[in-house]
C-alpha cells in the first residue's frame, strides 16, 4: 500500500555516512561545506549520521591506505540495503598523487561497487551536491529493483 | 456507538493519527526554523515523514550480540505507551478519553516507560556505543525527573486548594476545569517559575539538541540508536517526533488549559497554534543557540537551576500567592 | 469448636515439627528431606489461605489460648495466638514467600552438603516468622524474634566457602543482638509497669498511661528493636553484608520476610499498642526514619558491584517506602504501606531468585564481570525484567500500583496539614523511584544485556524446578498489579480496617466491652480513599487497541511482494563471523567490549562524588562502628521520645 510512497521517500531522505580512508582532509572539509548555510544540502533531505547502520549513502574520501582498508570494508558491510557508495575526490578513483605508494591499496573499485564518482582535488561543493543528488536517484532505482 | 466513538478517539483524535500528524508537523517546523535561524533554507515541511518512510524501506539488520525479540519489541512498546499518553490529555477543550484521577503520576511513569524502552532496546543491541548511550540517557532521565516532579507537585498543589482531595488534584481534567474557572495557570505569579522550569524540562525529556547527550551522533555514533536500522529505527524516530507533540500538549494542558471558545474546530486550531509556539520556544530556539552539553553539566543544570525554579514555585504556592 | 480456630497454631507447629522430623529422618535421603519440607510449607500455606474467608471477608478475629488458659477477671495469664486481618495479611506474605523459597531450594541447594541442617534451620526460620506475626503475646514475639535471628544468622553463614559469609553472619549476630536486647528492655519496662504482656490487654492499658515516662522509654526501645529487624537506617550496612553472602533462597527470606516482621512490629506498636499515630512527633519519627532509609539506601545501591548486595540495599530502600507511609497515620498511608510491603516481598523475592539463578549457573555475582546472559538464559532474563519493572514502578506491574498510592498518601498529608516536611518526603519518594530504575537498568545492562564474556559461553538456562517458583512470583507481580481492585477488596481493606479497630482486637481476646471500659474506642474504616482510580485493565485494553492499530498499519504497509527487505539476522552457529552483523566499532574489528558494571552512571556519580565518598567512609565494614551507630540511634530515639512525647 505504501510501496510507492516509500520508493519516493528513498530519494528524498538520503542520510550520509562519511568514511575517511586516508584522505588529506581537503575533501572532508568540502563535504562539510556542503551542509553549511551557503550550500545547505539539508534542503534535499541530506543529513550526516554517526553510524553506518543508519546510512543510505556512504561517501568515501582518500586513497584507501593499507591501514584503513579493513576498516573500510567492514564498515561498508554494515550498511543496510539499499545503499549507494560515492567516491569523493580523485584519490579513491585513481590514487591521485599517491598512486604506486607501498601504503596504498586502491582504487575503491577494488573493494566495492562504486555508484557515483566525483573527480577533483578537491571537488567543488556544487559538484559534490550534484553527485549526491545523482546518488539519490540510484538509491531509488535500487529500492525498486530490490522490490522485484 | 460508544464503542465506535472510543475507537475513533483511540485511533484518530486525540489518539494515534492526530499524534503522528502533529509529531510530523512540529518536528518538520522545528527543522525549518532551526535552518532559518542559521540562515539556511531548510528541508521541506514533510521531511520527517520522508525520513520515517525511507527507514521503513530499508533492511533491518539484527547484530550478532542482540536479543532479537527484545530488540524488535522495544521500539513498538515504547511507541504504543507514548501514544496511550495522548488519551489521558484533555486537549483542546475536549474531555480526556481515559480520564481518571491522578493521571499526572501515570503520565510521569508512562514517559519513563518510553525512555526505558529506548534503554532496553539499546541494551539489547549489545554494542559498546549503545551502552554509553544508555548510560547517558539514564543520567539525563534522572536529571529532568526531579524538576519535572516538582513542577507536577506545584501544579497539583494549586488545584488542591480547590478540590481538597489528592487524586482529584493530580487529575488533568480537574486541572483543566480549575483553569477554565479561574484562568490559565500561567497567569498566576506562583506558577511562572514552574512554567519556565517545565519549558526547560521539555527539550531534555524529548531529547532535543542541547540536551541530546544520549544520541550525540558525533561523539558516540548515535548512542542508543547506534545499532538500529530499518523499521525499528523508523519507529524510534517517530517516537521522538510524537514525544515533541505530547510534551507540548502536556504543557498546554497544565499551564494553558481551559481556554475554550465552544467551537471544536477553533479550539483545536488554538491548541495546535499553542503547540507550534511551544515547539519554537522549547526546541528550535535552544537548538539554534546552544551547543550540546556534557552529561554531567546536564545533571548539574537540572538539579540546581531548573529544580530551583520549581521549588520557588512550590514555596510561592505555599505562601498562597 | 470450629477447626479453623486451630489453624494458626497448627500452621506454626507444622513448620517446627517439620524441622525436628527433618533433623531425624533427613540425614540420609534427600527424598525424605524434601518431602517433609514440602509437606510442611504447603500445609502452612494452605492453612493460611483457608483463613482468608473467615478473617478477611467475614471480619472475624481468631483468638487461641494455649492450654485453654482464657483470661480471668480481665487479666490474661495464658499465652495466646491472636489472628486479625493484619496478622493474617503478613502471615500470607510469609507463607507465600516461604513456599517459593522452599521449592527453589530443592534444586538450588542440591549441590551443597549437610543439607539436612539447611532445611531444619529453614523450617525453624519459617515457623518463627509465622509465629511472630500470629502471636498475641509480646514476650512470644521476642522469643520468635530470637529464633528468627539465630536461624537467619546460621543460614547466612551456611555457605562458608563464600568470601565474607562468616563475617557477614557475625555482623548480623552482633548488631542483631543489639536490636533484640533493645526489644527485651522495652518488654521488661512494659511488664514492670503494667504486669501483663498480652497484646490485647496492653493495647487497652497503654493508651491510658500514655504519659508514663517508663512506657515512653519502652516505646523507643521497642521501636528501635523492630527497626533493627527491618534493617532501617542506620542498620542498613548489616543487611547488605548479610544478604550478599547468604544463599539466594535465604536472601529472599531475609529481605522479603524478616524485614516484614519489623514492619509488622512497628505497625502493631504504633497503631495497636500505643495508638499514638496521630501525634506529630511519632509521625515525624517514623516517616523520617523511613524516608532517610529509602533515600540513603537507594544511593548506596548505585555504588554496588555485587548483584545481591545491590538488591539488599534496594530492599531496605523499599522497606523505607513502607515505613514512610506507615508513619503518616492516614488510612491511605497505611493501606498503601501494606500494599507495598506485599509487593516488595513478591518482586524482591523474584529478583533474589533470579540473582540466585545467575549465581547458580555462572558462579559469579560480579556486575563488572558478567554480561550478555540474555542469550544463554532468556527465560531468567524475562523474569528479571518483570521484577525490575515492578520494583521501578513501571505500569502495569504491582510496584506502580502501590507507589502510586504512596505518592498520593504523602502528598495528601503534606497538603492537608500544610506541612512542607511531607511534601519533601513525597519528592524524595518520587526521586527514589527514578534512582531505583537507574540501578536496575545498570543490573540489566551489566548482567543480562551487552556482550557475553568468553568464560560464560557455555552457560545454560536454569532447570525448570528453579524457574517454577520464579514464575509463581512473576505471575503474582502481574496479577496484583493489573487487578489492584481485587487486592484492595480481599486483602488491603480488611487489613487496614484491622489496623484501625484496636477495640475489636482487644474485645475479642479480653471479653466484650473490655476496650470501652478502658477508654479505647475505634470504629474501623469504611473504605480506602482514592481507590478505584488506577485501572490498569482499562489501560491495558487501550494499549492493546493501539498495538492492534499499529500492527494493522504495519501489515498493510509491509512489502508482500518482496521478501528481500525483511529482517536479516545472522546465523547463530556460523563459525565464520560476518562483518555485517558485528557491532559497529568505528570500523575496528569487533572485540569483546562490555559497557556496564559499577561505573555505568558516572555522569550522576561525578556530581555527587563528595556525598559518595562520605558514604563510602561511613560504611566502614567494621562491626564496632555499626554497633556504635545502632547504639547512638537507640539513645537518640530514647531521648527524643522521653523529652518530646
Amino acid at each position: 500500500m505504501f510501496e510507492k510512497m516509500i520508493d519516493d521517500s528513498m530519494s528524498k531522505s538520503p542520510w550520509i555516512f562519511h568514511i575517511n580512508a586516508g584522505s588529506c582532509n581537503g575533501c572532508d572539509i568540502e563535504l562539510v561545506s556542503v551542509l553549511t548555510p551557503r550550500y545547505d544540502a539539508e534542503r534535499l533531505g541530506f543529513r550526516l549520521t554517526g553510524t553506518p547502520r543508519q546510512a543510505d549513502i556512504v561517501v568515501v574520501s582518500g586513497p584507501i591506505t593499507v591501514q584503513t582498508r579493513d576498516r573500510l570494508v567492514r564498515t561498508l558491510a554494515q550498511v543496510p540495503d539499499p545503499k549507494c557508495v560515492v567516491s569523493l575526490g580523485s584519490c579513491p578513483c585513481s590514487g591521485n598523487v599517491f598512486k604506486g605508494s607501498y601504503a596504498i591499496d586502491g582504487p575503491l573499485e577494488k573493494w566495492t561497487h562504486v555508484d557515483v564518482s566525483v573527480g577533483g582535488c578537491t571537488p567543488k561543493p556544487e559538484a559534490i551536491i550534484a553527485a549526491l543528488a545523482k546518488a539519490t536517484e540510484i538509491l531509488k532505482e535500487k529500492r525498486k529493483e530490490m522490490r522485484k | 456507538m460508544s464503542v465506535l466513538m472510543n475507537l475513533f478517539h483511540v485511533l484518530v483524535f486525540p489518539g494515534l493519527l492526530f499524534c503522528v500528524v502533529m509529531g510530523v508537523l512540529l518536528s518538520g517546523l522545528d527543522r525549518i526554523w532551526v535552518a532559518r535561524m542559521q540562515r539556511r533554507v531548510g528541508p521541506p515541511l514533510l521531511q520527517p515523514l520522508y525520513d520515517f518512510l525511507k527507514c521503513c524501506g530499508k533492511e533491518t539488520i539484527i547484530p550478532r550480540h542482540a536479543r532479537k525479540a527484545a530488540f524488535l519489541a522495544a521500539p513498538v512498546v515504547g511507541f504504543v505507551a507514548l501514544v496511550s499518553i495522548s488519551l489521558f490529555l484533555p486537549v483542546a477543550g475536549q474531555e480526556a478519553v481515559f480520564s481518571g484521577s491522578s493521571d499526572l503520576v501515570v503520565i510521569l511513569y508512562l514517559l519513563t516507560l518510553v525512555s526505558v524502552c529506548m534503554i532496553v532496546g539499546a541494551a539489547c543491541s549489545g554494542a559498546p556505543f549503545a551502552g554509553v548511550g544508555l548510560s547517558r540517557e539514564m543520567v539525563a532521565m534522572i536529571s529532568y525527573e526531579l524538576p519535572f516532579v516538582l513542577v507536577i507537585l506545584a501544579v497539583s498543589s494549586v488545584t488542591f486548594t480547590v478540590t481538597g482531595n489528592v487524586p482529584q488534584s493530580f487529575s488533568l481534567q480537574a486541572i483543566v476545569d480549575f483553569q477554565a474557572a479561574n484562568g490559565a495557570l500561567i497567569t498566576r505569579l506562583s506558577m511562572i517559575p514552574a512554567a519556565i522550569a517545565m519549558l526547560l524540562v521539555i527539550p531534555c525529556e524529548v531529547g532535543n539538541h542541547p540536551f541530546d547527550v544520549a544520541e550525540a551522533e558525533t561523539e558516540i555514533c548515535e548512542g542508543t540508536l547506534s545499532e538500529y536500522s530499518g523499521a525499528p529505527l523508523a519507529i524510534f524516530r517517530l517516537t521522538h517526533m510524537v514525544k515533541m507533540y505530547i510534551m507540548a500538549a502536556l504543557f498546554c494542558v497544565m499551564f494553558l488549559g481551559g481556554i475554550t471558545t465552544g467551537i471544536v474546530l477553533l479550539d483545536i486550531a488554538i491548541f495546535v497554534l499553542f503547540c507550534i509556539v511551544l515547539t519554537f520556544i522549547t526546541s528550535s530556539l535552544p537548538h539554534a543557540v546552544c551547543a550540546r552539553f556534557k552529561v554531567e553539566q546536564v545533571f548539574k543544570f537540572y538539579w540546581t537551576v531548573v529544580a530551583g525554579l520549581a521549588v520557588i514555585s512550590l514555596i510561592l504556592v505555599w505562601l498562597g500567592l | 469448636m470450629n477447626i479453623l480456630n486451630h489453624f494458626p497454631i497448627m500452621s506454626v507447629m507444622v513448620l517446627f515439627i517439620g524441622a525436628f522430623v527433618n533433623a531425624l529422618v533427613g540425614r540420609k535421603s534427600s527424598a525424605a528431606r524434601n518431602g517433609v519440607t514440602f509437606v510442611a510449607i504447603t500445609a502452612a500455606l494452605v492453612m493460611m489461605l483457608a483463613l482468608i474467608k473467615p478473617i478477611m471477608l467475614d471480619g472475624e478475629v481468631i483468638t487461641y489460648w494455649m492450654g485453654n488458659w482464657a483470661p480471668v477477671e480481665g487479666w490474661a495469664f495464658g499465652i495466646s495466638l491472636e489472628v486479625d486481618a493484619l496478622s493474617l495479611f503478613f502471615a500470607l506474605i510469609v507463607t507465600v514467600a516461604v513456599f517459593a523459597s522452599g521449592i527453589y531450594s530443592f534444586t538450588y541447594m542440591s549441590h551443597d552438603d549437610s543439607q539436612v541442617n539447611y532445611y531444619t534451620l529453614f523450617l525453624m526460620l519459617s515457623g518463627s516468622v509465622l509465629g511472630l506475626v500470629l502471636s498475641g503475646d509480646l514476650f512470644n514475639i521476642f522469643v520468635m524474634v530470637e529464633i528468627m535471628t539465630f536461624t537467619a544468622v546460621a543460614l547466612t553463614a551456611f555457605r562458608t566457602n563464600y568470601e565474607g559469609a562468616l563475617e557477614g553472619a557475625f555482623k548480623y549476630l552482633v548488631v542483631g543482638s543489639l536490636g533484640s536486647t533493645s526489644l527485651l528492655v522495652g518488654i521488661a519496662m512494659v511488664y514492670s509497669q503494667l504486669h501483663t504482656l498480652n497484646l490485647a490487654q496492653l493495647s487497652a492499658l497503654i493508651p491510658q498511661n500514655a504519659s508514663n515516662p517508663v512506657l515512653l522509654a519502652a516505646f523507643a526501645f521497642l521501636f528501635m528493636g523492630f527497626a533493627t529487624k527491618a534493617f532501617l537506617f542506620p542498620f542498613q550496612p548489616l543487611a547488605a553484608d548479610a544478604h550478599a553472602v547468604a544463599p539466594a533462597s535465604i536472601s529472599l527470606m531475609i529481605s522479603g520476610v524478616l524485614t516484614k516482621c519489623g514492619v509488622y512490629g512497628i505497625v502493631r506498636l504504633v497503631y495497636c499498642l500505643y495508638q499514638n499515630w496521630d501525634l506529630p512527633f511519632v509521625q515525624y519519627l517514623v516517616t523520617g526514619f523511613g524516608a532517610v532509609s529509602m533515600f540513603i539506601c537507594v544511593t548506596m545501591a548505585f555504588n554496588q558491584h555485587n548483584f545481591k548486595r545491590l538488591l539488599a540495599f534496594h530492599s531496605i530502600s523499599q522497606v523505607g517506602y513502607v515505613i514512610t507511609v506507615v508513619g503518616l497515620g492516614s488510612i491511605l498511608g497505611i493501606s498503601s504501606g501494606l500494599y507495598h510491603a506485599m509487593n516488595h516481598t513478591i518482586f524482591k523475592g523474584l529478583l533474589f531468585l533470579t540473582a540466585g539463578a545467575v549465581q547458580h549457573q555462572t558462579g559469579s555475582l560480579d556486575l563488572d564481570r558478567l554480561g550478555g546472559l540474555s542469550k544463554r538464559m532468556p527465560r531468567t532474563t524475562i523474569l528479571f525484567l518483570i521484577g525490575a519493572a515492578s520494583i521501578s514502578g513501571l505500569p502495569p506491574f504491582n510496584g506502580f500500583a502501590s507507589k502510586w498510592m504512596i505518592y498520593q498518601a504523602t502528598f495528601q498529608q503534606g497538603m492537608s496539614t500544610g506541612n512542607p516536611f511531607f511534601i519533601l518526603v513525597c519528592v524524595v519518594a518520587l526521586i527514589t523511584s527514578v534512582l531505583t530504575l537507574a540501578s536496575f537498568i545498570k543490573v540489566s545492562q551489566s548482567v543480562f544485556f551487552g556482550q557475553l564474556p568468553e568464560e560464560y559461553k557455555d552457560v545454560k538456562e536454569v532447570p525448570v524446578a528453579m524457574r517454577v517458583p520464579m514464575w509463581i512470583l512473576a505471575a503474582l507481580c502481574v496479577v496484583t498489579g493489573v487487578f489492584p481492585n481485587l487486592v484492595e477488596k480481599f486483602l488491603l481493606l480488611p487489613a487496614t480496617n484491622a489496623v484501625y479497630s484496636a477495640s475489636a482486637y482487644i474485645d475479642h481476646a479480653m471479653g466484650a466491652d473490655y476496650a470501652a471500659a478502658h477508654g479505647v474506642f475505634s470504629n474501623g474504616i469504611l473504605g480506602i480513599p482514592a481507590s478505584n482510580c488506577w485501572q490498569p485493565a482499562t489501560w491495558l485494553m487501550l494499549l492493546f487497541c493501539v498495538t492492534c492499530a499499529v500492527a494493522i498499519v504495519a501489515l498493510l504497509g509491509s512489502p508482500n511482494d518482496s521478501k528481500k527487505l525483511a529482517i536479516s539476522a545472522c546465523d547463530e552457529d556460523a563459525e565464520a563471523l560476518d562483518a555485517k552483523y558485528e557491532s559497529f566499532f568505528s570500523g575496528e574489528e569487533a572485540v569483546y567490549s562490555q559497557v556496564g558494571g559499577s561505573d555505568l552512571f558516572w555522569g550522576f556519580k561525578h556530581n555527587w562524588r563528595k556525598y559518595f565518598s562520605f558514604m563510602h567512609d561511613w560504611h566502614s565494614g567494621i562491626v564496632n562502628d555499626y554497633t556504635l551507630y545502632g547504639a547512638v540511634a537507640i539513645a537518640f530515639v530514647l531521648l527524643a521520645c522521653v523529652i518530646l512525647l
